[in-house]
Order: C-alpha cells, then sequence, then structure tokens
C-alpha cells in the first residue's frame, strides 16, 4: 500500500449529486452519513459538495434532459482516480418514469446514469436503504485504493 | 457626504451572483440569481424546471390504481399525502365510504410523515446554519420516525398505504406495533423538548436567524404562501380543521407572529407536539372493523378536485377518470406557492443569508417542477 492509497483511505469524500429523482434516494443517502444511527463518518467518509475534493460520486434520480450536461462536467471535474455509485432504481433503469407505458412517454428522462457516465457499483431500491449504500460504496473502495 | 464620497456611492454597480443549478449550497437542484447591490440583495429569482420529468403527462391513460402509486413518486418527502390524495380524488368521484379505521390509520401515517418532514427541516436547516451538531441530533430523532414508518408501510420512504377503499393489508395495526408507536412517541416528545430547550438558548443562533428573512402577513397573504410558512406569519389558515379525516382530532393550530427564520423554525418545532397528540388521540380511540372496502365499481367521472394539508402547505390534485383510466392529471404542490416567498424572503438581507431565506419556506424543488401554464389575466379582460 504506498502512500497515495493510504492517505486516500483515511479521507474518502462522496459527491452527492440530483439528477432529478424524488428526493428520497438523497435523503437516505445524506441520513447514512450525518445520523448518528449510520453514521459513516466513523468509517472515514465524508459528504462533500465539491467535485474536485471528492473521490466517490453518487448518482441518484433518473437524470433529467436538464441535468445531463451538468452531470458530464462534474464527472470530468472530479480528479482521477475516481469511483462511480448510481443509487436507487431511476440510476439503474430509468425507474418508474420510464418504465410505467402510459399513454404518452416521458420525453424528459436521458437515464439510466450508464448511458452518460461510466458506473463502478449500482445500488437497488426504492428508495435505497442507508445499509446497501454503505456497501455500495465500499465495494467501488477498491478502485481508488488500488489505483498507482 | 463629501462630493468625492457621493460620487463613489454612485459608481456601485449592481452584480449577479448565479447559484446553479448545481451548487455546493443548495442540496437539490435549482438556479438562483441573486441581484446584489454591495452584499445587499436587491432581487432574486428562483427558477425550477431542472427536475420536470412530466409526471402528469406519464399518468394520462394509466389505470387509476396505477397512476395513483404513480403520485407517490413525486416527493420522496411527502409521499404518503400525495397518494393519500390521488386516492381521495378516486374515492370522491365513486362515491366510496372507506371504513372508519382505515381513515384512522391514515391520518397516523400522515401524522408520522409530518414528524418526519419537520425534522427533516429542522436538520436541513441547522446544516444550512452550519451547525452540525443540531444538525445530527435533528437526524437523529428523526431516525426512530423513519422506523415506525417502516414498520407500517414496509419501506423507509414510499410506503404505500392508500388503496381506494381503505388501505393495504399489511399496513393494519395490531396491538404490539400500537405499543411500538405510543413508545416511539414519548421518546420523540422527550427528545424534541430537549432540542428545543437547547435551541431557544443558544444565543449565537438565535443572533444568527433572529429577524432575518421576514415576511409580513400582508405579503404572505398576496403571495398566496401556503402552511407553516404562512402560520409562522400570523395567519391562522390550516385546512386540517375543514378535513373529514380530522373531525375526531383535537389540535391547536400554531400561529406565530414574525415570519422570519426563527418563527418559521419555532412554528415547526410547536407542531411537533400537537401531531403527537393527534396520533396519540388515534391510537387510543382506534375503531374495530376492517380496514378496506372492496365492493365498488369503476365508473366515469367528471374533473374531481381535492385538497388536503401535507406538512409544507396545501395539496391539490385533480383528474378526471374515464373508462378505469385517468385523464387531465393536475398536481399543484405547496412548495409551487411559496417560491414567491422565497425570493421575498431574500430581498434586503446579507448574500450570506439567502440560503437560509429559502430554506426557511421548506422548499422542495422536486416536487415543484410541474408543468405550469401562464394566462395573462389583464389581455384576456381586453
Amino acid at each position: 500500500m504506498g502512500l497515495k492509497s493510504y492517505s486516500r483511505g483515511k479521507a474518502i469524500h462522496l459527491m452527492l449529486v440530483y439528477t432529478g429523482g424524488c428526493n428520497g434516494c438523497d435523503i437516505e443517502i445524506v441520513n447514512c452519513v450525518i445520523s448518528p444511527k449510520f453514521d459513516a463518518e466513523q468509517y472515514n467518509v465524508f459528504l462533500t459538495w465539491n467535485p474536485r475534493e471528492a473521490d466517490v460520486l453518487v448518482v441518484t434520480g433518473p437524470v433529467t434532459r436538464w441535468n445531463k450536461e451538468p452531470l458530464k462536467k462534474i464527472y470530468e471535474s472530479i480528479p482521477n482516480p475516481k469511483a462511480v455509485v448510481a443509487a436507487g432504481s431511476c440510476a439503474l433503469m430509468g425507474g418508474v418514469y420510464k418504465n410505467i407505458h402510459g399513454d404518452i412517454p416521458s420525453e424528459e428522462i436521458c437515464g439510466p446514469v450508464e448511458n452518460i457516465i461510466p458506473v463502478d457499483a449500482k445500488v437497488p431500491g426504492c428508495a435505497v436503504r442507508p445499509q446497501d449504500i454503505l456497501a455500495g460504496v465500499v465495494s467501488a473502495l477498491p478502485k481508488l485504493l488500488n489505483a498507482k | 457626504m463629501n462630493e468625492k464620497n457621493k460620487s463613489n456611492q454612485e459608481a456601485i454597480i449592481e452584480t449577479e451572483v448565479a447559484l446553479g443549478t448545481v451548487h455546493p449550497a443548495a442540496l437539490e437542484p435549482y438556479r438562483l440569481r441573486l441581484f446584489v447591490e454591495d452584499e445587499i440583495i436587491n432581487d432574486a429569482e428562483i427558477t425550477v424546471g431542472v427536475n420536470h420529468r412530466g409526471i402528469e403527462r406519464i399518468m394520462e391513460g394509466l389505470p387509476v390504481e396505477k397512476a395513483n402509486s404513480l403520485t407517490e413518486k413525486v416527493c420522496g418527502i411527502c409521499s404518503n399525502a400525495h397518494i393519500w390524495n390521488s386516492v381521495l380524488v378516486a374515492e370522491k368521484g365513486l362515491e366510496i365510504d372507506i371504513p372508519p379505521r382505515a381513515s384512522y390509520i391514515r391520518v397516523i401515517m400522515e401524522e408520522l410523515e409530518r414528524l418526519h418532514s419537520h425534522l427533516l427541516y429542522l436538520g436541513h436547516g441547522s446544516e444550512v446554519l452550519a451547525h452540525e451538531t443540531f444538525s445530527m441530533r435533528a437526524f437523529y430523532i428523526r431516525e426512530t420516525v423513519m422506523e415506525l414508518l417502516r414498520m407500517i408501510g414496509g419501506n423507509r420512504v414510499q410506503y404505500g398505504v392508500s388503496i381506494i377503499g381503505g388501505i393495504r393489508p399489511r399496513c393494519d395495526l395490531d396491538d404490539g406495533r400500537i405499543q411500538k408507536i405510543s413508545d416511539g412517541l414519548d421518546f420523540i416528545e422527550k427528545k424534541v423538548a430537549d432540542f428545543a430547550d437547547r435551541f431557544v438558548n443558544d444565543l449565537i443562533v438565535m443572533n444568527r436567524i433572529t429577524g432575518v428573512g421576514q415576511i409580513s402577513k400582508k405579503d404572505a397573504i398576496k403571495l398566496e404562501v401556503t402552511g407553516p410558512t404562512l402560520r409562522a406569519t400570523g395567519v391562522d389558515q390550516d385546512f386540517r380543521k375543514i378535513m373529514k379525516e380530522y373531525q375526531d382530532f383535537d389540535f391547536n393550530v400554531i400561529t406565530l407572529s414574525n415570519g422570519d427564520v426563527k418563527d418559521n423554525i419555532l412554528a415547526r418545532v410547536l407542531e411537533i407536539p400537537e401531531s403527537i397528540s393527534i396520533i396519540r388521540q388515534a391510537i387510543k380511540n382506534l375503531p374495530n372493523g376492517s380496514i378496506v372496502d372492496r365492493s365498488w365499481e369503476m365508473s366515469d367521472t367528471d374533473i374531481i378536485h381535492s385538497h388536503i394539508e401535507v406538512p409544507r402547505g396545501t395539496l391539490y390534485h385533480s383528474y378526471k377518470i374515464e373508462k378505469g383510466k385517468v385523464r387531465g392529471a393536475i398536481i399543484r404542490t405547496p412548495s409551487m406557492s411559496n417560491i414567491g416567498a422565497m425570493q421575498l424572503a431574500c430581498i434586503g438581507n446579507h448574500i450570506t443569508d439567502a440560503q437560509l431565506c429559502i430554506v426557511q419556506c421548506d422548499p422542495c424543488f422536486t416536487c415543484t417542477d410541474r408543468a405550469i401554464e401562464i394566462i395573462d389575466l389583464n389581455k384576456r379582460i381586453d
């Protein structure tokens, strides 16, 4: 284990991006970092809103048309090595908004997230459970820590 | 003031500070433009529409039961309120009388949701104040409410309790669940009292929030503000007082007078014991009997309207049923009418308080992104 990966392992910064979901997953993710019950900060996982500081990008929501370009820009401005976690059924497959098949399909959804940026870990659930998010983030960590 | 200073003052130019759509200060994507003159905000403009998913469009032509489940996905915070109101529209149109037990359990769910929404507001507000300790305490209390919601609904966010004619059988309350709810309520009441005590006695926090983002009663009525934001300005208006479901319960409407950030926070804190008292009355007098009435038949209806009071204000749903399918759905969420208040509250404050002034109105921009049609009434009169 090199010095870089040692120091990375001591402070993993999550960045959360909302791309037009229902707010349920977003609050659960904030909850699993801030709430004393789950308290991801004890495993050196911190929440940040600045892409330049972030290591792991957590994306929720089905990516509406107006959120497509900002999402790409945020992904590009995160320094390497980086990992992307797609959380919630909307981020995985466009969710209920894309797959409900009414008379008029919605033209606003560009998702799932995979179409726009590469995804390393997928966390299912509507809404995702805090335990699953922690597991998903942990499973994306080897990519960060083993990078040269 | 000498001549030189005067010319300098005239040279101050109004500048624009644009935040968003994705910005570290704002948790949800929306665009905020602040027109600033020397750190003081002259005007503010909020643009929503980034999150527009077109729920009303994809609701067109869905079977009513499926459409009701879809309305739950409008908002992850007040999901129960959306499905409840959507089901109420269908029940009004098809003239279904739901069993009293089902009505009581719906009220319990709605009040638990109000607790979780208000505690989230306290947590989010404290985070915007940069007071992480208060934020963590609020999230700690909220976790108990989330566990209760999960116990009844089976999921932490989208519960899906209401169906046409009553509630889902898995959401019925037995003695064990009632005991857990009353234990949880005791815990929440005690912890919220502690939290409020510390919050009000914290001089630093109080100095930071008193008098910031004031909205007068007159402006609030003019801008059609709803919910606790309206009640914090001194208007005694609560839809629960005239809702049929709440007629059996005895509760007070909390009104405060200033309409600043402090009163907005206190209004939510004081509403929590009222919600707890409603849930206690409901579990004490919970009627026996069936929880779902399945003896109804689908028929065509006219356009039906329904209003209910949700944690953030008044929610409106309407649609008509044609051959068992939904046509012409309209949803109006409370944050939609509170946007005016958010813009007004920013004016005259420092740029550092802008985010606080917006958060004081309890915004939920994800459910606000509805398609709206603007009709110029003046043109129509001509």
